[in-house]
C-alpha cells in the first residue's frame, strides 16, 4: 500500500528498475535451461548456435525437437506463467483480497464448461476446437458474473459473489456432462490438471497476441492500480475512476487468464503465489512491479514445466502439481517471513 | 362324515406336496436368476454369448452390444439402487469401479438382491476367469465353458497368424494429449502377445495402472513402426498426426502404418475380444 507497511517501504522508493532486470535475467537463463533439457540430449552450444543462427548449428530432426518442441513449449509456460501471474496480482488488488486468483470470477469453471462441452459432444470436429471453446467459456462465465452483479460491480464483494455462484453453476453443468459422457472423463481431468504438451506456434503465436495486449494494458494502468487499494473517495481526490479502472482491469486480466487457460488447461497456485513472492521479497506491495510479476511468473511455470518434462522422463507429470507442490511450501516460508516482519 | 375326513385328508396332502413343488422351483430359480441387470457393457456381450440373454431384463446405457440387449437409461457409471429395483432384478451385475459400488452392492443385498461385482481383468486369463464366473452365476455353466474355449483357439489362431519375428515397435495413443498404454495394461497385453515392443513401456513406472502420458520429443525419437489410434474416433487420423511438430520423420507415418482402433471393442473385455486381436493380426499382416 502507499500507506507505510513496513519500515522500508518508507524509505526505499516505491519500484526500483535493477530488481525488473533481474527478473528478466532469470527468466532468460531459466528459458535456456528449460530448452536444453529433454529425453533427446542436445549439444548445449548447438543449441546456443541454432537460437541465434549461427553457423554449425543442429540440423534435420534434432533442429525440429528444439524448434518445434521445445521452444514453443517453453515459450508458451512463459507466457502463461506472465497471465496467471499478473492476472492474480490484478485481482488481488482490485478485489482488495490477498486471496484472489486469476479463477475467482468463473473463468476456471467457465473454461472447464467449455472443455467439457468439447469433449462430450458428439460431433469429432469440435475436439479439435477445445481450446476455442475453453476460451470462450471463460470470457462468457467472467461476463454473466458481471451482468449479473450489475450496477454493483463498484462493489467489488457482490461481483466476487456472483461470479462464485456463476463458478458453481458451470461446474454443475461440466458435473452434470461429464455423469452423461463418462468416456470423457478422463480427457476432462488431464486437462484440468493442466497441459503444456501440445505446445506448437500456431498456439504460441495467438497466445502471444492476446496475452501481451492484456499485460500492454494492464501495465500501463499499473499505477493507476495502487489508487484501487485505498477507498473509493481516496482514490476519486487521487483523479482515478475506480469504477472504470476496475472494468478496464477485470476484463484486461480476463483476456489474459482465459488465454493461458484455453492454451494450457488449469495451472493452479502461480496467480497467488507469485505476487504474494515478489511482493514478499521486495518488501513492496505497489502495483508498479507488475512488469517483474510478469516476468517471475514467466520464470516459475518454465521451472515447473521443466520439472514436469524430466522428473518422470520419458513420461509427463502435470504440471499443476509441480506448482502446487513446490508453490506452496515456498509460498508458506514468504509468509511466515512477512508476519515476521510485520511484527 | 369318514367320507368328509377322507377328502380333508387328501387336500392336505395336496397342499403339502404342492408347497414342496413350490419350495423346491424357487429353490431353482435362486440358482438361476430370471431377472439380471447387466451394469456393465463387457458382462452384458458375455451374457448374451452364453446364453444367459433371455434371462437379462436390463442393461445400462452404454451397452450397446449385442442390439438385442434391453438398453435401458441406467448408469453404469453412478448406479441409482432405487432406479434398479424398479425392474424387480434378481441378480445386478455391477462393474467394480462404479461410483460406490461397494455401498450398492451393501444396500442390494440388504433388499436380497444378488449382486455379482465384476473387476476389470489384468489380462486374458482373468477375462476368461470372469466368463465362467458369470456362467456359474447365471446357471449357464457349460455356455461359458464353450464360450472360454472357442476364444482361446481363436484368439491363439489369430496371434499365430498375426505375430511378429523380428522387433516391431509401436505407439498406442490414447489422445491428443500423448497418453498411452504400457505391457502392464490389459490392452498392452494384447500387443505383447503379438510380440510388439511397446515405446511406452520405459515409462511404466510412470504409472501404476499402465497409462503414462509421453512426450513428444520421446515419441519421435522412439520413432516407432506401428501407430495405434485409440482416438481415431475423436478425429485423430493419420493426416492429423503428420500436423504434429517434427511427425512426419515417423516411421510409422512415413509407411503410412497408422491404425485407427475401432470404438468399443478394445475396452470390452468380454467374447469380441477375438474381435480385437483378429483385428490387430490383420493390422499387422497389412504392415508395410
Amino acid at each position: 500500500m502507499l500507506k507505510s507497511k513496513g519500515h522500508e517501504s518508507v524509505l526505499a522508493p516505491i519500484w526500483n528498475w535493477r530488481i525488473t532486470a533481474f527478473a528478466a535475467a532469470l527468466l532468460f537463463f531459466v528459458g535456456i535451461l528449460a530448452i536444453s533439457f529433454g529425453p533427446v540430449s542436445l549439444g548445449f552450444d548447438q543449441i546456443i548456435k541454432t537460437l541465434f543462427g549461427l553457423p554449425g548449428g543442429l540440423v534435420g530432426q534434432d533442429r525440429t525437437l528444439l524448434i518445434d518442441l521445445r521452444l514453443p513449449r517453453a515459450l508458451l509456460a512463459a507466457l502463461v506463467g506472465a497471465a496467471l501471474a499478473t492476472s492474480g496480482a490484478v485481482y488481488q488488488t482490485v478485489f482488495r483480497n490477498p486471496l484472489a486468483d486469476p479463477y475467482l470470477l468463473g473463468a476456471a469453471a467457465g473454461a472447464g464448461l467449455g472443455a467439457t462441452v468439447a469433449l462430450t459432444s458428439a460431433g469429432a470436429d469440435l475436439y479439435s476446437l477445445l481450446p476455442i471453446f475453453s476460451f470462450v467459456g471463460a470470457i462468457l462465465a467472467v461476463l454473466v458474473s458481471f451482468f449479473i452483479s450489475g450496477k454493483f460491480f463498484a462493489e467489488p464483494n457482490s461481483l466476487l459473489l456472483s461470479g462464485i455462484a456463476v463458478g458453481s453453476f458451470a461446474t454443475a453443468v461440466q458435473t452434470y456432462l461429464q455423469q452423461r459422457n463418462s468416456s470423457s472423463l478422463r480427457p476432462v481431468y488431464s486437462w484440468i490438471l493442466g497441459e503444456l504438451t501440445v505446445a506448437n506456434w500456431q498456439i504460441v503465436t495467438w497466445s502471444t497476441i492476446y496475452i501481451l495486449i492484456a499485460l500492454t494494458i494492464l501495465i500501463t494502468v499499473s499505477k493507476q492500480l495502487d489508487g484501487l487499494m485505498l477507498t473509493d473517495e481516496e482514490a476519486y481526490s487521487l483523479g482515478i475512476n475506480p469504477n472504470k479502472l476496475r472494468v478496464i482491469a477485470v476484463v484486461a486480466a480476463t483476456l489474459a487468464t482465459a488465454t493461458a487457460v484455453s492454451a494450457s488447461g488449469l495451472i493452479g497456485f502461480v496467480g497467488i503465489v507469485v505476487p504474494h513472492l515478489v511482493r514478499g521479497i521486495t518488501h513492496r506491495v505497489t502495483n508498479r512491479g507488475l512488469l517483474t510479476i510478469a516476468l517471475v511468473g514467466a520464470s516459475f511455470l518454465v521451472l515447473a514445466d521443466l520439472g514436469a518434462r524430466t522428473l518422470l522422463s520419458p513420461a509427463e507429470l502435470p504440471i499443476g502439481v509441480i506448482t502446487a507442490f513446490v508453490g506452496a511450501p515456498f509460498f508458506l516460508v514468504v509468509l511466515r517471513k512477512k508476519r515476521l516482519v510485520n511484527q | 362324515m369318514f367320507k368328509v375326513k377322507a377328502v380333508l385328508l387328501k387336500i392336505l396332502v395336496i397342499t403339502f406336496l404342492v408347497s414342496i413343488a413350490t419350495t423346491n422351483q424357487s429353490q431353482a430359480a435362486a440358482t438361476a436368476p430370471k431377472r439380471i441387470i447387466s451394469l456393465s457393457p463387457s458382462a452384458t456381450e458375455t451374457l448374451f454369448a452364453i446364453g444367459a440373454g433371455s434371462q437379462v431384463i436390463a442393461v445400462d446405457d452404454l451397452s450397446n452390444y449385442p442390439s438385442k440387449a434391453p438398453i435401458s437409461k441406467l448408469s453404469a457409471f453412478s448406479p441409482n439402487v432405487e432406479a434398479l429395483l424398479n425392474y424387480k432384478p434378481d441378480l445386478i451385475i455391477l462393474n467394480a469401479d462404479a461410483t460406490k459400488a461397494t455401498e450398492v452392492k451393501t444396500a442390494l443385498e440388504k433388499l436380497n438382491i444378488k449382486v455379482f461385482l465384476e473387476r476389470a481383468p489384468l489380462d486374458l486369463s482373468q477375462a476368461y476367469l470372469e466368463i465362467t464366473a458369470l456362467g456359474r452365476a447365471t446357471g449357464k455353466i457349460s455356455g461359458a465353458q464353450t464360450v472360454v474355449s472357442e476364444m482361446k483357439s481363436k484368439i491363439s489362431a489369430a496371434i499365430k497368424k498375426g505375430k511378429v519375428s523380428k522387433k516391431v515397435t509401436f505407439f498406442h495413443e490414447l489422445d491428443n494429449t500423448l497418453y498411452s498404454a504400457t505391457s502392464d495394461s490389459f490392452i498392452g497385453k494384447v500387443y505383447r502377445d503379438f510380440n510388439l515392443t511397446n515405446i511406452a513401456d520405459p515409462a511404466a513406472t510412470a504409472d501404476s495402472a499402465g497409462y503414462p502420458q509421453l512426450q513428444s520429443e520421446y515419441i519421435i525419437k522412439a520413432n516407432p513402426k506401428i501407430i495405434f489410434l485409440s482416438d481415431a474416433q475423436y478425429g485423430e487420423s493419420i493426416a492429423t498426426l503428420s500436423k504434429r511438430a517434427g511427425w512426419n520423420g515417423i516411421a510409422a507415418i512415413k509407411s503410412k502404418n497408422v491404425v485407427a482402433l475401432p470404438e468399443d471393442i478394445p475396452s470390452r473385455w468380454g467374447p469380441r475380444l477375438v474381435d480385437f486381436y483378429e483385428f490387430i493380426s490383420t493390422a499387422l499382416s497389412n504392415v508395410k
